[in-house]
């Protein structure tokens, strides 16, 4: 058979789990499905490639493919946060039902190709912390000045609050936040949050994820690569992401819990952020959507098609479900 | 052997040999990833080749995101700064009002002098961390008075090279600032962990001057006409070592408490050096321009060499050098202490010829994940690194400080003398390391003690 | 800056031009103009470390004494910072102050370093300069071509010109290069015709 052997950079630590793993489980269900013909080498981040780079490495062919939150690529493909993590936007299973079924892999795949990249979904979290502050946020005014390190479209949210925004890979947190280059911080799941070190600075940590509902991550691969594969090799491919998928969402879903427990033992104060904060945020949100939206057609098409996704689901969503606070 | 593993070890010993070449450092190392991706590039279209090895120069043409990623690096905008600061310290004359005013209040101690180098050596040490200024700083303000006072050739220049190379150990450190960097470390760990390892070497070099200077007296004479130690005498002196005491600790303590990022710091320390000199009336527009000038051949020489190792360490990993270490250090027929051990021993043996900058762009990120697998503790294996490091600095024939010390030294300072007197120092240091190794609290214990 | 050799160094004053070891090359009338480019502008851009410092001063006294950060202010600080050491490159190579391992070297003839150094240029060095120019030409482009900004929201907007810093560098490098190349070459070949300095 026809032999794949790809290096492959990745943007997070693979021992992070669901955020991370999921292409070490990728790459090692490959290998064995395919015999040994699929040889996927993961690259921990920088060891090849800048975690920033990876989509621009992918895209010049400098490497096959790479692993990574594709809102990382916010400065040079403004629609790209969409894929990645909308505030307020839909749940991980809402995601995926609109990725696999309602045009959104679509959507992604004419938006990265035009940067010659196949964007393949591989992981999918549920909502990040809300992040993790020096003092308690109890009115929105709390915010104001905080020097915070804040990633894709909630974001520039925060920033319209009034915080200054500065965005740094997931190595550099703790140093800053230690060093008090920063005073807060958003990063991801408490598991891995907690893996990073944050609770031993900031002793606040805050919820819900309004920032990120969910967090999706890609295997990218270069189109010319894509193309090149035989249609065994791409399904296969294909199915191991898929199941990628599931399996990240049930990683992240499983461990959260006790991880809380574990942190509220050690001192920190795990609660939920004010409603009227959340509210003020939301209207903030659909400002700065409705400005990206102006500002790049691709980022209106794709915001568009998620709205139109989400009203239909809600009526779904509202009927079918049990309102699980009992 | 497979393709792959020949590659990467013809690769590593191309570098040692070229090396001796005398060319410069950096563009071996980045000329030495062009040749080897073009054999690679060769060999993998014109043979069958079943191991990952480089295919195309897209692959080695990462280097210009590599060298982007030096450039927008927030961490290391530290580096220049810390040096502006020790340049300025020592062209405003600061530094060496602080040799004058120390060496009045130990001249009568015998080897007094060796103990105020030692202890301006320290003061620098925890003031920038800059070898070479510090080096030849001391060689100038003190090799001069030691030889008039016939202290032993070899104990002077063991003395200045040994307290000299304390400053890329005890923090603010950019050798400490570049390994947490690689390793996704907070540097203020690093910083703390290493703080009591490096006074330990500080004292026990000057625990060495006192014993060497009594049991052999004839190696370090009592100066003959040394003022008595009065009141005046300590505060003329310490109103002299005050201001630039201050600063020093200013910077240092900004950074322990968590106030200031090292870059904060490193900017303030360099706006208070200039101040200093501009209160001592030194600062001029000359004085001015040559600090920058030296700044920028400094920051640009040291820089150079972190562009061309890292075109070097990503054709490296294309060729499986990652691999090659990993698997041959865990297949050592050793326990996890003989690895790391073995890792030392190697890094010290490299230490006899590479710099530190390459040894911890290219051989500390290698040997970093099989520690951690190994069940050790990061900061403390990346302190004892340091230590080691630290000690390339005095070992020949590649010794900087060496090179340093000789390249400003009176003519009857020959480098025979440099060599026989830093043996001992050499030892020392070796003890301390060993130290390090076995009290692995003395690592530990602050980083613990400050996140409580 | 002097670049040549001055063996006994005046007091308080410490270059590292008396440290770094030195191959005396003659100078042509090409390398003499080339250099002095390189010179005269590593030392303009040597200004860079003031500004640098005022800036990082500058944020320092907004954060603590008003409680306000600007992210603008922070980037600028690495752009300033790159500056400096990429355009120092070709200056450093310029005045010859890299690091070298002179153990062996110092004790060849002149003409046999000198073609270490040619051989050296012409294998090692300006290779890796057209590999980096070569590719950092697209890396460039395409940051202007898709109007790159700072992923940081508030941060700096035209990505393509910090990068094009790294492309401008490395000219400037082959610059050196090519002038350090001539040097050598009038020494062993007397082309260009070579000028004895000193
Ligand atoms: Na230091
Ligand atoms: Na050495």
């Amino acid at each position: 058979a026809e032999k794949v052997r790809w290096r492959v950079p990745v943007a997070f630590a693979s021992d992070l789990p669901g955020l991370g793993d999921p292409i070490t489980y990728v790459a090692d269900s490959l290998m064995k499905a395919s015999g040994g013909d699929i040889e996927l080498r993961v690259s921990e981040p920088g060891k090849l490639v800048p975690p920033f780079e990876i989509t621009d490495a992918v895209k010049n062919n400098k490497v096959p493919a790479g692993y990574t939150w594709i809102g990382y690529d916010q400065g040079k493909i403004p629609a790209s946060p969409l894929f990645a993590a909308v505030p307020f936007g839909m749940e991980p299973w809402e995601y995926t039902a609109w990725w696999y079924e309602s045009g959104g892999r679509q959507l992604g795949e004419e938006v990265y190709g035009k940067q010659n990249v196949h964007p393949i979904l591989c992981s999918i979290i549920g909502p990040e912390t809300a992040g993790w502050f020096r003092n308690p946020i109890n009115v929105l005014d709390d915010l104001k000045g905080l020097k915070i390190r804040f990633a894709g479209i909630g974001g520039r949210v925060i920033q319209q609050v009034g915080a200054s925004v500065t965005m740094l890979p997931g190595g550099e947190i703790f140093q800053a936040l230690e060093k008090g280059a920063i005073d807060a911080t958003e990063f991801s799941m408490p598991a891995i949050d907690q893996k990073l070190g944050f609770d031993k600075i900031v002793k606040y940590n805050y919820f819900p994820g309004w920032h990120q509902a969910f967090t999706a991550s890609y295997l990218l691969v270069n189109k010319d690569e894509w193309g090149k594969l035989s249609e065994a090799n791409k399904t296969m491919i294909d199915m191991a992401c898929t199941a990628a998928v599931a399996r990240s969402t049930a990683k992240g879903e499983a461990i959260q819990g006790g991880v809380i427990k574990t942190l509220q033992e050690k001192g920190v104060t795990a609660s939920k952020l004010p409603e009227p904060i959340l509210r003020e945020l939301q209207k903030v949100t659909q400002q700065v959507m409705a400005e990206e939206a102006s500002k790049d057609a691709d980022f209106k098409k794709v915001m568009e098609s998620q709205k139109a996704f989400m009203e239909t689901y809600k009526i779904w969503k509202g009927l079918a479900y049990l309102p699980r606070d009992f | 052997m497979e393709l792959d593993q020949i590659l990467a070890l013809s690769m590593f010993l191309s570098f040692i040999l070229l090396l001796f070449t005398g060319f410069p450092v950096a563009w071996i190392l980045g000329g030495l990833a062009v040749v080897f991706s073009a054999i690679s590039i060769f060999i993998s279209a014109n043979y069958d080749v079943n191991v990952f090895i480089i295919e195309s120069w897209a692959e080695t043409s990462l280097v210009v995101e590599r060298i982007w990623d030096i450039m927008n690096n927030w961490v290391l905008v530290a580096l220049p700064m810390f040096v502006f600061m020790g340049l300025m310290l020592d062209r405003s004359g600061m530094a060496e009002q602080l040799m004058s005013n120390l060496v009045k209040l130990f001249g009568r101690v015998r080897g007094g002098y060796a103990i105020t180098v030692a202890l301006i050596g320290l003061l620098l040490a925890a003031s920038t961390g800059i070898i070479g200024a510090s080096v030849t700083l001391l060689t100038l303000l003190a090799l001069p008075p030691m030889l008039e006072q016939r202290y032993s050739k070899e104990l002077a220049c063991g003395t200045i090279c040994a307290v000299g190379t304390l400053g890329i150990l005890i923090p603010p450190s950019i050798m400490l600032v570049l390994m947490a960097d690689r390793l996704s470390l907070p540097a203020g760990d690093l910083f703390l962990g290493a703080l009591l390892p490096g006074i330990l070497l500080g004292v026990l070099f000057i625990l060495y001057i006192l014993v060497i200077s009594y049991l052999k007296p004839e190696l370090a004479p009592l100066p003959e006409n040394a003022e008595p130690v009065t009141l005046k005498v300590v505060v003329l002196a310490l109103i002299a070592v005050l201001p630039p005491a201050l600063l020093i600790l200013a910077v240092l303590g900004s950074i322990f408490m968590g106030i200031a990022t090292p870059t904060e710091a490193s900017g303030v320390g360099a706006f208070g050096a200039a101040l200093l000199a501009l209160f001592k009336g030194r600062l001029n527009f000359r004085m001015l321009k040559d600090v920058s000038i030296e700044t920028t051949k400094t920051t640009a020489f040291i820089f150079a060499i972190f562009v061309g190792a890292t075109a070097y360490s990503l054709v490296l990993r294309g060729l499986g050098g990652d691999e090659l270490v990993a698997s041959g250090l865990k297949s050592l027929p050793f326990g996890p202490d003989g690895v790391v051990i073995a890792i030392l021993c190697v890094v010290f043996i490299l230490g006899f010829f590479l710099d530190w900058v390459e040894i911890t762009l290219i051989v500390l990120p290698l040997v970093a994940p099989v520690v951690v697998e190994l069940g050790f503790d990061l900061v403390w294996f990346t302190v004892v690194f340091a230590v080691c490091l630290q000690t390339s600095f005095l070992t020949p024939p590649v010794g900087f400080a060496l090179f340093y010390l000789k390249g400003v030294a009176p003519p009857e300072i020959r480098i025979g003398h440099v060599y026989r007197g830093v043996v001992p120092f050499i030892i020392l240091q070796l003890v301390g390391l060993m130290i390090t190794y076995l009290w692995k609290d003395l690592v530990l214990w602050l980083p613990s003690v400050a996140y409580g | 800056m002097n670049p040549s050799v001055d063996p006994t160094p005046s007091e308080g004053s410490i270059h590292f031009s008396h440290i770094v070891h030195h191959t005396t090359l003659p100078s042509n009338i090409i390398s003499l103009k080339l250099d002095g480019f390189i010179r005269r502008l590593g030392e303009i851009i040597s200004w860079v470390w003031l500004p640098l410092m005022l800036v990082i001063i500058f944020n320092v006294t907004m954060r603590y004494a008003f409680g306000q950060g600007r992210i603008e202010l922070e980037e600028i600080q690495w752009h300033f910072y790159s500056i400096g050491f990429i355009f120092g490159l070709s200056y450093c190579y310029q005045s010859d102050s890299h690091v070298r391992i002179d153990i062996l070297h110092d004790r060849l003839s002149l003409k046999l370093q000198t073609w270490i150094e040619l051989l050296g240029i012409f294998f090692f060095l300006l290779p890796f300069i057209a590999l980096v120019i070569i590719y950092a030409t697209p890396f460039v482009y395409d940051a202007y071509k898709i109007n790159e900004v700072s992923q940081a929201p508030g941060g700096l907007p035209y990505r393509w010109l910090i990068k094009s810093v790294l492309l401008i560098g490395f000219i400037l490098l082959a610059i050196a290069a090519i002038s350090r190349l001539l040097r050598c070459t009038s020494l062993l070949f007397g082309l260009p015709k070579p000028i004895r300095q000193g």
